[in-house]
C-alpha cells in the first residue's frame, strides 16, 4: 500500500467515525443535527492547539473528545427545549455560529487557520492503524448500544418522547447520554483530521460537511450502524477512485440525498433488507 | 448618523429577507415542511433573468419571465419531490430538500461556471437622495418591491376567495375540504405564489449587486430559515416582522460585535437565543 | 383502608379558563375508581395533572404518601403510576412484546450508565409474554402495531402499563372505539386486575361499563367534583343528572 492509499483509508476511517457518531445522536435517539461538523472542529481545533504548545498526541486527542463533548451537553440541553424542525434549526444555527466564532478568532489562526501542526510521529502506517483501530471501535460501541438496554431505551425516545417519559425513561439523561458520547467521538475525529492533514481552516468545519455526515448517516441507512459505516466509506472512496467525480461530489451527495429521502428513506441498508426478506419470501 | 445609515442598511438586507421568508413560512403554514430548495429557485429566477437581460437588452422582459417560470418550477418542486413524502415524518422532507437545493446550485455551476454572471447595461446604478441620506436606486427599488409585493399579498390573503381558501386550508384542512376548498389547487397555487416571490427577491438582488452566482442563494437560504423559526413558524406578520429586525440587527452587530463574530453567525447567536427562551419563536402562531 | 393516591385541592388555569377547581380525591389501596364526566368537565386535565404533563397549582398529588407533585413524568412512572392513552400510543419501530418488555425493564432503564452495560432480557421477555397472555393477546406478541387492531392496542396498553409494577393504574377512555362486545370483554379484564389486586382510576365515557364495574365513582363538571360515593347513589344524585341531562337537552338544542 503507498502512502496516497494509507492516507484514503486514514480519512475514510475519520469519516466512518464521524458518520456513526452522528448515528447515535441522529439515528439511535431521533435528534437531528445538522451541525455536527462543529464538533468535528472544536476537537481539531483543541487537538491542534494542544499539541502545537507542546503536548503529547494521546492527551491532546482526548482534552479535543472532551471539549467537544462538553459542547455536546450544551448543544444537547437545547435539544431538550426545541424539538423536530425546531432542533434542525438550532443545530443548523450552532454549526453556523461555531465557524463565524473561529473566523474571527486571531488565536485560532482566524480566516487562514491553523498550520504547522506538528507531526504525529506515529508514520503513515501508524496514523492510519490508529484511525481505523478507533472506527472499529466506534463501529464496536454502536453495535454494543443497540443491544443493551440503553439501546432500548434510545430508540424508545427517537421513536415518541412522550411514550418514553410514560414507560419511565428519563428522557433527558438519555438524550444528554447520546450528545455528549456522539460528540465526544466527533471530536476525536476532529483531533486525528488535524494531526493527519497538519493544517485546518474554518471551512473544514462548515455547514456542508455537516451535511455531508449527514449524507453518510442518511444514505447508508440512519440507525444502521453497517449500513452507515458502508454510505461513509463509499461517499468517502468514491470521489477519490473515480477522479472524474471529484468535480460532481457535492452533486453527487446532494443527488443522493435527494433520492434516498424521495424512494428508499431507509437508505442502503433498508434497501438490502427489503431485498433479502424479497429473496427469502420468493425461495 | 451613522445609526440611521445602518438601520437604513439593515431595513434595505431585512426587505429581501422578508421577500423570501414570506414564500418559505407560507411553504411552512400550509405543509409543515422546511423548504431549503426555495433559494435554489430563487438563484434560478436570477439566471433567468441576467440572460435574458442580456439576450434582449431588457431587464422588464427577463423579470416577467422569470417570475412566472420560478412559479411554475416551484409547483413541479412540489409535485415531484414533496408530494410523494408529506405522510412521512419532518425530517424525510428537511432533508431532501437540502439536497435538491445542493444539486440546484451545484448545476448552476456546472452550467453557468462559478463566477457569475453580471449585466450588460448596469440598471439602477445611481443613487438617490432624500437630504443627507442617500441610497442607491437599486437599494430604493428593494424596499420598494417588497412593500408593493407583500401589500400585494395582504389583499390577497385577506380580500379574495383565494386568500380565504387559503387560510382555511391552514387552519384545519379537513374542514376546508368540507366546505369544498379544493385543498390540492390551494397548494399548488402557494408553490406558485411562494416561488414567484423569491424570483422578484432574487431579481432585485441580482440588480443591486449586479451579479448573479450559483452560490448566491446559499446565505439566504439559511437565514430565512432562521427568520421563519424567529417570526413562528407559519406566521406571516411574525415572520416580516424577524426579517426587516435580523436585517437591521445584522447591520448594527457588525459594527459592534463584528471582531467576535461573522456576519452570518451573529444572525443564528440571535436565534439560538430566543429559541431558548422562547421555544416555540417570537410570534408562535399557535 | 389507607390511601394510595392522594389528590388534595388541585387547581389549573389555561388563560382565563379555570379547568380544575379544588379537586380533591383519594384512592384506597385495591380500589376501582371511575371517574366520570360530561366533555370538557376536566377528566382529561385531572389525568394530565395526576401524570405530570400539566403542573397543578394550586394542589398536591401523593402516592403511597410520598409527595410527587414536583416530579417528572418518567419519574413519577418510576415511582409506580402507570397510564394508557386514550389514543393508543405503542412504540412502532417494536414489536408487541418489545413494547411490554422495554416498560419491564424499567429497573434497568432508570439508570442511563448501568444500561448502556446490561444486555439479559430474559426476564422481562418472559414477563412481557406473561402480561400479554393475562390482557389476552400473546398471539399477537411478535405482530408489529402496526398491522393490530384497536382492540388488541388498547390491550397492548394496558399490558404495558401493568409491565410498570405500578402501584396504581389509571386507564384513559380505554373502551374508546371499541364495539358492545369487545369493550365488555375489556371491561372484564379490568375487573380482573382489579380483583387480582391492582388500585385502578378508571376514566370512561362509557358509562354502561362504568356503572357495571366501579364500585364507587367520582363525577366532574366544569372543573369542579360536583359528585363521590357509590356508583348508584352518585348516578341518582340530582347535581349529576342535571349535570349531563342538561347538557345533553343543550346539545340537543344547539
Amino acid at each position: 500500500m503507498g502512502s496516497y492509499e494509507l492516507s484514503l483509508v486514514t480519512l475514510a476511517a475519520i469519516y466512518v467515525m464521524l458518520a456513526l457518531s452522528l448515528n447515535l445522536i441522529t439515528g439511535f435517539c431521533g435528534q437531528i443535527s445538522l451541525g455536527h461538523a462543529a464538533f468535528f472542529g472544536a476537537g481539531a481545533y483543541a487537538a491542534a492547539l494542544l499539541t502545537k504548545s507542546g503536548w503529547p498526541l494521546a492527551p491532546a486527542l482526548v482534552s479535543g473528545a472532551v471539549l467537544a463533548a462538553a459542547f455536546g451537553f450544551v448543544v444537547g440541553l437545547a435539544s431538550l427545549r426545541v424539538r423536530h424542525d425546531f432542533l434542525a434549526i438550532t443545530t443548523m444555527g450552532v454549526g453556523f455560529l461555531f465557524i463565524g466564532f473561529v473566523r474571527k478568532q486571531q488565536g485560532l489562526g482566524g480566516e487562514l487557520g491553523l498550520s504547522g501542526i506538528p507531526d504525529h510521529g506515529l508514520g503513515p502506517w501508524g496514523l492510519a492503524a490508529l484511525t481505523v483501530t478507533l472506527a472499529a471501535a466506534t463501529a464496536a460501541l454502536s453495535l454494543h448500544i443497540r443491544r443493551v438496554w440503553a439501546g432500548q431505551a434510545f430508540a424508545a425516545i427517537a421513536d415518541d418522547e412522550d411514550t418514553a417519559r410514560a414507560l419511565g425513561i428519563d428522557v433527558m439523561r438519555y438524550k444528554l447520554t447520546a450528545f455528549v458520547l456522539g460528540t465526544a467521538l466527533a471530536g476525536l475525529a476532529g483531533g486525528l483530521f488535524a494531526h493527519f492533514t497538519r493544517f485546518i481552516i474554518p471551512d473544514a468545519f462548515g455547514f456542508t460537511v455537516s451535511i455531508s455526515i449527514l449524507a453518510m448517516v442518511i444514505i447508508g441507512g440512519i440507525g444502521s450502524t453497517w449500513g452507515v459505516l458502508a454510505g461513509a466509506v463509499i461517499l468517502t472512496l468514491m470521489p477519490e477512485l473515480f477522479r472524474f467525480i471529484n468535480d460532481y461530489k457535492l452533486l453527487l451527495y446532494g443527488g443522493l440525498l435527494l433520492l434516498v429521502m424521495r424512494f428508499a428513506p431507509g437508505g442502503l441498508a433498508g434497501g438490502i433488507a427489503a431485498l433479502t426478506a424479497r429473496l427469502r419470501g420468493a425461495t | 448618523m451613522l445609526h440611521v445609515e445602518l438601520t437604513i442598511q439593515g431595513l434595505i438586507n431585512g426587505s429581501m429577507y422578508a421577500l423570501m421568508a414570506v414564500g418559505l413560512t407560507l411553504v411552512y403554514g400550509l405543509l409543515r415542511i422546511l423548504h431549503v430548495a426555495h433559494a435554489g429557485l430563487y438563484t434560478l429566477g436570477a439566471y433567468i433573468a441576467v440572460l435574458i437581460a442580456n439576450a434582449t437588452g431588457s431587464l422588464a422582459l427577463g423579470a416577467a419571465v422569470a417570475i412566472p417560470v420560478v412559479g411554475l418550477a416551484g409547483m413541479i418542486v412540489y409535485r415531484l419531490l414533496y408530494e410523494p413524502i408529506l405522510h412521512r415524518p419532518p425530517y424525510v422532507a428537511l432533508i431532501a430538500s437540502i439536497g435538491l437545493f445542493i444539486v440546484m446550485e451545484e448545476s448552476y455551476r456546472l452550467i453557468f461556471g462559478p463566477y457569475g454572471e453580471t449585466f450588460n447595461a448596469p440598471y439602477l446604478a445611481e443613487r438617490v437622495s432624500v437630504g443627507p441620506i442617500g441610497a442607491k436606486a437599486a437599494e430604493v427599488a428593494m424596499v420598494a418591491g417588497a412593500i408593493v409585493l407583500l401589500g400585494v399579498l395582504a389583499f390577497l390573503s385577506k380580500r379574495t376567495r383565494f386568500g380565504i381558501a387559503w387560510r382555511a386550508t391552514v387552519t384545519d384542512p379537513a374542514m376546508a375540504r368540507a366546505f369544498g376548498v379544493d385543498t390540492i389547487a390551494v397548494r399548488y397555487a402557494n408553490f406558485f405564489i411562494a416561488s414567484a416571490l423569491a424570483a422578484s427577491a432574487a431579481v432585485l438582488v441580482a440588480v443591486l449587486n449586479n451579479l448573479v452566482e450559483p452560490t448566491m442563494g446559499s446565505v439566504p437560504s439559511y437565514k430565512t430559515l432562521a427568520i421563519i423559526v424567529l417570526g413562528g413558524l407559519g406566521n406571516v406578520a411574525g415572520t416580516l416582522v424577524a426579517a426587516l429586525a435580523l436585517g437591521v440587527i445584522e447591520a448594527f452587530g457588525t459594527i459592534y460585535i463584528g471582531h467576535l463574530l461573522d456576519r452570518d453567525a451573529i444572525a443564528f447567536l440571535f436565534l439560538v437565543l430566543v429559541l431558548m427562551i422562547r421555544p416555540q419563536g417570537l410570534f408562535a402562531a399557535r | 383502608m389507607t390511601a394510595l393516591l392522594e389528590v388534595e385541592g388541585v387547581g389549573v388555569r389555561f388563560g382565563g379558563i379555570q379547568a380544575l377547581d379544588d379537586v380533591s380525591f383519594a384512592l384506597a389501596e385495591g380500589e376501582l375508581l371511575g371517574l366520570i364526566g360530561p366533555n370538557g368537565a376536566g377528566k382529561t386535565t385531572m389525568l394530565r395533572a395526576i401524570t405530570g404533563v400539566i403542573r397543578p397549582n394550586p394542589g398536591r398529588i401523593r402516592l403511597a404518601g410520598a409527595d410527587i407533585t414536583d416530579f417528572s413524568t418518567d419519574r413519577r412512572a418510576r415511582t409506580g403510576l402507570a397510564l394508557t392513552h386514550q389514543i393508543v400510543k405503542p412504540l412502532r419501530a417494536m414489536t408487541a412484546r418489545d413494547n411490554v418488555a422495554l416498560a419491564a425493564g424499567h429497573a434497568k432503564t432508570t439508570n442511563v450508565l448501568a444500561a448502556l452495560f446490561a444486555i439479559d432480557r430474559t426476564k422481562e421477555l418472559a414477563r412481557a409474554d406473561e402480561l400479554l397472555r393475562l390482557v389476552g393477546i400473546e398471539n399477537h406478541a411478535d405482530a408489529m402495531p402496526s398491522t393490530l387492531p384497536l382492540g388488541a392496542l388498547k390491550r397492548l396498553e394496558v399490558a404495558r402499563a401493568l409491565a410498570l409494577d405500578p402501584k396504581v393504574l389509571l386507564l384513559d377512555e380505554p373502551l374508546a372505539g371499541l364495539n358492545h362486545v369487545e369493550a365488555a370483554r375489556l371491561a372484564d379484564t379490568i375487573v380482573d386486575l382489579n380483583r387480582a389486586g391492582m388500585s385502578i382510576v378508571l376514566i370512561e365515557h362509557n358509562l354502561g361499563e362504568v356503572m357495571r364495574i366501579c364500585p364507587r365513582l367520582m363525577v366532574l363538571d366544569n372543573g369542579r367534583r360536583i359528585a363521590m360515593g357509590a356508583a348508584k347513589t352518585v348516578m341518582e344524585d340530582p347535581f349529576v343528572r342535571a349535570a349531563y341531562l342538561g347538557r345533553e337537552a343543550g346539545d340537543a338544542a344547539a
